[in-house]
């Protein structure tokens, strides 16, 4: 926009009366010339003051939103880490558990196959006591037969000598001759 | 010295006013057909008019409205005026 007759002639003039006369736009700004301009002027310092004021604002709200949002963030993953802290703690927790009861049932089974060995180990015993046992009382049974056919030979041989005759004394006279 | 509400429009600083924008996209050579388009996207009030021939368009809203429009254009002429 050099000159106002080439404005004049140019489209602007018409978009300028279509804002002016849908949006109003001669009350703000400008229009009266001349001994308006300072206020026009002021009116744009103004505005643009309170443009900064709202970028500073809304710098400020961002400033705001990235220090939430961080600390969000931070204790987020202070939780998880927490939680996973915890979690892992826990599952620590039961396999130190799990590796007592393992712990606990080899002690088990070491003692009943203990307990086996000395079952197995006390029926033995009890097998050959009984065994023993028996060994003796044959042997005591064996002595006892062999005093008696001694007793019987002694009584046999002094019965001979004697010259005495008892009932069956042809049968010891025949067994002995 | 360039007046000072000039450098302000050029700088594009006073964007929340329609008739500040105009001012500014004359400034830096816009088009002013392209500039209404543009404006109609968010203004329904400019939706259905015919922004290919402006002057037209302003003619007949005028005449509509039972506005003079000679005497705006007088007004208009005068803050031009006082841009330069």
């Amino acid at each position: 926009m050099t000159e106002n007759s080439s404005f004049f002639g140019s489209d602007w003039l018409g978009a300028f009366l279509i804002i002016a006369v849908l949006f109003g736009g001669f009350g703000g700004f400008g229009f009266g010339g001349g001994a308006n301009a300072a206020i026009d002027v002021g009116a744009a310092i103004n505005n643009q003051t309170v443009q900064q004021a709202l970028g500073a604002i809304q710098l400020s709200s961002a400033n705001n939103n990235y220090e939430t949002s961080r600390l969000i963030d931070n204790q987020t993953m202070y939780l998880m880490n927490q939680n996973n802290t915890n979690l892992v703690n826990a599952i620590q927790g039961f396999n130190t558990t799990a590796q007592t009861i393992t712990s606990g049932f080899n002690s088990v089974n070491q003692n009943i196959a203990n307990l086996g060995y000395k079952m197995e180990e006390c029926c033995c015993g009890i097998k050959t006591m009984l065994l023993e046992n028996r060994l003796q009382d044959t042997q005591i049974a064996l002595q006892n037969e062999q005093n008696k056919a001694i007793n019987a030979e002694q009584s046999a041989y002094l019965l001979s000598v004697m010259g005495k005759w008892v009932a069956n004394a042809p049968a010891t006279t025949a067994a002995g001759a | 010295m360039q007046n000072p509400m000039l450098s302000l429009l050029q700088s594009g600083q006073s964007q929340n006013n329609i008739m500040m924008q105009a001012v500014g996209a004359m400034m830096r050579g816009e088009s002013p057909q392209a500039f209404m388009q543009n404006l109609a996207k968010s203004n329904p009030q400019l939706q259905g008019l015919d922004l290919n021939n402006l002057n037209q368009t302003a003619e007949q809203l005028y005449a509509q409205n039972g506005q003079d429009i000679n005497a705006v254009k007088s007004k208009i002429n005068q803050f031009i005026g006082g841009l330069k």
